[in-house]
């Protein structure tokens, strides 16, 4: 019986979320397949609506369509207008994905509710069952009633399902999110365990090789990288327009790509002083990963080599990082009359996620350094309200499913390719951000760290007419579902199609004339 | 128009104003009011401007108090001559490019008598074609520089992978691995099976990239050689076209996509390793030799890529190190003429890839 009760609680809960949306319909409207109300039944009922939901999907077909919907229903906010996804349409012809939003969208305007609806539903109903199962398992880990028996069970069965490498994107994603919940159900066992998950010690595993090539893929294959790069290195040429030197602190430099189209941009200025002298300042931590004293080391032998190929006066320095990565603003080298530059980059793609605490201390370490500016590159969650993890878990589930239709629209045949850019970074990137959402369940709200560095007291800076420019000549040159936006002036956000991924903002604690 | 921030005045025709009594300003009735900058009010900005010595000196306090305006803001002062410094720039560099100093001047003339004269939709008129002139050019100005910039990342991400291969081959050559450095004929399979990748080598950059025409950007030589190549054998028509439609490109704008197999292949030369870079021609000729092989064995294909990312990592590695060496070795031999081909070529690879129908201007 112990299990009735939990699905009771699980029905409840779920009943909740979705007229939070205001849309006035729960769950329930979106399948058709599953009768919920069986879940407040007893035991046996419960198995056999599990083995229903098992049995019945031998359709393999693209059903992202249906997170979609579900999540649109949920967030009319978000909703695109209908030129939008018409055009999409023109472009596309009849990929799935792009069904997808029209689907979410038609359901909205009931004239043109009917387009291919009968005929695909059938492919809606796998990936509709995967949702509802990922869905039981979050629930059935976190929810009012926890039982962490049920919830392995439905992982169990769910991994049976689908397969990281293969299948539709909505399958190879529920393969990744059930991996990830399954490391969440072992590591919250052993108390502060899930926090293994955050480090972003799985990208470590594989061959260096294949990080680099998937990281060349992911780069050629979106704009995510680019768009985070250029937006912030724009600004920063802006705002260091007549300095002679520029110290960049960067919290998170990687393989320090970002810094090469800033150079060859600092080199061919054409007013203001002659090319400044640049020095950049990377944040390193122990370990031997990516992010280590080692490899950081080795991107600044690169970036000075790179420098000195293209005339750029330039020198390079580490800080590290205390053990629990907070960062010291003593440890800095600072030299009067440089502009001091504060570079954020937190979630790229193929970043992984960091300690929120180890960014605030970044933060807030760099508020005492008066920067002239701060880069912040991070990802954009829902539309707020979502709260409780439930809410973040399906807002996280319909992010990455836009990051992965976007990956498939732009290189539809290149499967084997987008595989490796899952596996490498995106797999990994899913267990951080829901390792994140489920140690931060008991918080309240969450906000982004845009709104964190007004609340702290940055100053935002205007995005200039030609970064907004920049940014809408390079989504050019992806797929036509790419979409930027400028958001309360100091900020330009990347979507596919109608959600918000990425943005990039810039910020000050300087008071200046301008 | 162009820009939701920019004060233009078209903008303010749709919105509720108010004029203030006695200094004339005029200000929305939004909760948060905006000044709408009228002609009038522009001219005594800009004299005030002129007078402390241009917009790089003068500041808002300054102006403020040549100006004498009353009602008017330091805020409303700040975001307008940051405009103005802004919308300066450009001025002054179409200036330096392609406009010459008469033309500027008497357009600057036909400002002014337009403001001191004509009537209102004249005035407006002028400024609304000065204004999209002036964002025009300005984002002209902007693809350039991100064509150099997409061109800067790419050679650096090249730096990364070559460095990565010599760190495999390193260890490959210690545990007595390696063999047949250098050799044609193993590398071609191996081309080969990474063809699939190809096409997602920065080639949508250089193809779709140049909207507006690409007499004036500069291609350095961290482009694709591969796919300057892929347009060998039919060099002489493109050399000098510009906006011709490309016979590899069905049309429909994304041409990476649809572009046959050989071409891919091409890219893959060089993109994923980047050792091409700056090779001699005898290299090039071979690679194009083998391209129609790559369309004869596209099973193959296919299946030497799961060879190398879906089994073990150190496969791939030897598979990367080999490459490396092949390259390394051409790398040895310079070849200025090679590198005044790639200027030559590059300019057709984007004119012809370039305008594709149904294209155009984000802004359009």
């Amino acid at each position: 019986m112990v299990m009735g009760l939990d699905f009771s609680g699980y029905s409840y809960s779920t009943t909740t979320t979705s007229t939070e949306g205001d849309q006035g319909c729960n769950w329930n409207d979106w399948s058709p397949v599953v009768d919920w109300e069986a879940l407040s039944g007893d035991q046996e009922d419960f198995h056999y609506l599990i083995d229903s939901m098992m049995d019945e999907n031998v359709v393999l077909h693209q059903p992202v369509r249906s997170i979609h919907e579900g999540y649109n229903r949920l967030s009319p906010d978000t909703m695109m207008t209908d030129e939008e996804s018409n055009s999409t349409e023109d472009s596309k012809g009849l990929r799935q994905p792009v069904r997808s939003i029209h689907e979410g969208y038609n359901r909205l305007s009931p004239d043109t509710m009917m387009t291919d609806e009968e005929s695909n539903s059938t492919e809606d109903s796998k990936g509709l069952r995967l949702i509802h199962l990922l869905m039981a398992a979050a629930e059935a880990l976190t929810g009012a009633n926890k039982c962490r028996e049920l919830a392995r069970v439905i992982l169990v069965r769910l991994k049976e399902l689908v397969s990281p490498l293969d299948g539709t994107n909505m399958e190879r994603l529920a393969a990744y999110f059930a991996e990830a919940l399954e490391g969440l159900l072992d590591g919250a066992g052993g108390g502060g365990g899930g926090k293994k998950l955050l480090g972003g010690g799985k990208e470590e595993h594989h061959h260096q090789t294949d990080v680099l090539a998937a990281f060349q893929l992911l780069q050629d294959m979106s704009p995510y990288v680019k768009f985070g790069h250029f937006t912030a290195n724009q600004a920063i040429i802006e705002a260091v327009a007549h300095d002679r030197r520029v110290h960049i602190v960067d919290y998170d430099i990687m393989e320090g790509i970002q810094w090469a189209s800033l150079m060859q941009a600092l080199v061919s200025r054409k007013d203001g002083p002659p090319t400044p002298h640049l020095r950049i300042t990377a944040l390193s931590r122990g370990g031997s990963g990516r992010r280590s004293f080692c490899t950081v080391q080795e991107t600044g032998r690169r970036l000075t080599a790179f420098a000195a190929s293209i005339g750029q006066p330039f020198s390079f320095h580490q800080c590290r990082l205390d053990a629990d990565e907070t960062f010291k603003p003593s440890s800095l080298k600072l030299v009067r009359g440089e502009a001091l530059v504060i570079n954020c980059m937190l979630h790229l793609p193929h970043f992984s996620y960091r300690a929120s605490d180890s960014i605030a201390s970044f933060l807030t370490g760099s508020k005492t350094l008066n920067p002239r500016l701060i880069t912040l590159v991070e990802e954009e969650m829902g539309p707020t309200g979502e709260t409780g993890f439930m809410g973040r878990f399906m807002d996280s589930l319909h992010h990455y499913s836009a990051v992965y239709d976007s990956l498939e629209a732009g290189f539809p045949m290149q499967g084997r390719a987008r595989a490796l850019v899952e596996r490498v970074f995106l797999g990994p990137r899913i267990s951080g951000s829901l390792a994140r959402i489920y140690r931060a369940r008991s918080e309240g709200d969450v906000c982004s760290w845009g709104t964190w560095l007004a609340m702290v007291g940055f100053r935002p800076i205007n995005i200039s007419f030609a970064n907004h420019c920049q940014a809408k000549l390079l989504l050019g040159l992806y797929d036509d579902g790419y979409r930027v936006e400028e958001l309360s002036n100091n900020k330009l956000v990347l979507g596919w199609k109608s959600r918000r991924l990425l943005s990039a903002s810039i910020w000050s604690s300087q008071d200046s004339d301008l | 128009m162009f820009h939701p921030k920019k004060p233009s005045t078209m903008n303010s025709h749709e919105r509720p104003m108010c004029v203030q009594g006695d200094s004339g300003l005029v200000l929305t009735t939004d909760p948060k009011p905006r000044l709408r900058w009228t002609v009038e009010l522009h001219e005594r900005f800009v004299d005030a401007v002129t007078q402390l010595g241009g917009p790089d000196k003068a500041t808002p306090k300054t102006i403020m108090r040549v100006m004498g305006v009353k009602g008017l803001t330091l805020y409303h002062l700040k975001s307008h001559l940051q405009k103005f410094r802004l919308g300066k720039q450009p001025h002054k560099e179409f200036n330096d490019h392609s406009l010459k100093d008469g033309e500027r001047a008497s357009s600057l003339e036909l400002q002014r008598n337009n403001a001191s004269s004509s009537g209102m939709m004249g005035r407006s008129m002028n400024e609304m074609q000065m204004e999209v002139n002036r964002r025009l050019h300005e984002q002209l100005e902007v693809q350039r520089h991100l064509q150099l910039r997409i061109e800067a990342q790419g050679k650096y991400m090249q730096t990364i992978l070559e460095k990565a291969c010599q760190t495999l081959a390193g260890e490959n050559m210690a545990s007595g691995n390696y063999k047949g450095m250098g050799n044609h004929h193993q590398s071609v399979p191996e081309i080969s099976g990474m063809k699939e990748f190809g096409p997602l080598m920065n080639f949508p950059s250089l193809q779709d990239l140049n909207i507006y025409g690409g007499d004036h950007l500069e291609l350095h030589q961290s482009i694709d050689r591969s796919s300057i190549d892929a347009f060998l054998p039919n060099n002489d028509t493109f050399l000098m076209g510009k906006k011709r439609p490309n016979p590899y490109n069905n049309g429909n704008g994304k041409g990476p996509l649809i572009w046959s197999d050989d071409l891919r292949l091409q890219e893959l030369g060089t993109a994923a390793s980047s050792l091409g870079s700056q090779d001699d021609p005898f290299k090039a000729d071979h690679q194009i030799q083998i391209a129609p092989l790559s369309t004869d064995h596209r099973g193959n294909d296919i299946d030497s890529v799961s060879d190398i990312y879906e089994t073990k990592p150190i496969l791939s590695g030897e598979a990367m190190a080999d490459k490396k060496f092949d390259a390394a070795a051409k790398l040895e031999r310079p070849s200025p003429r090679r590198a005044a081909f790639s200027n030559e070529r590059m300019n057709t690879v984007i004119s012809a890839g370039g305008m594709p129908q149904g294209r155009s201007s984000p802004f359009g």
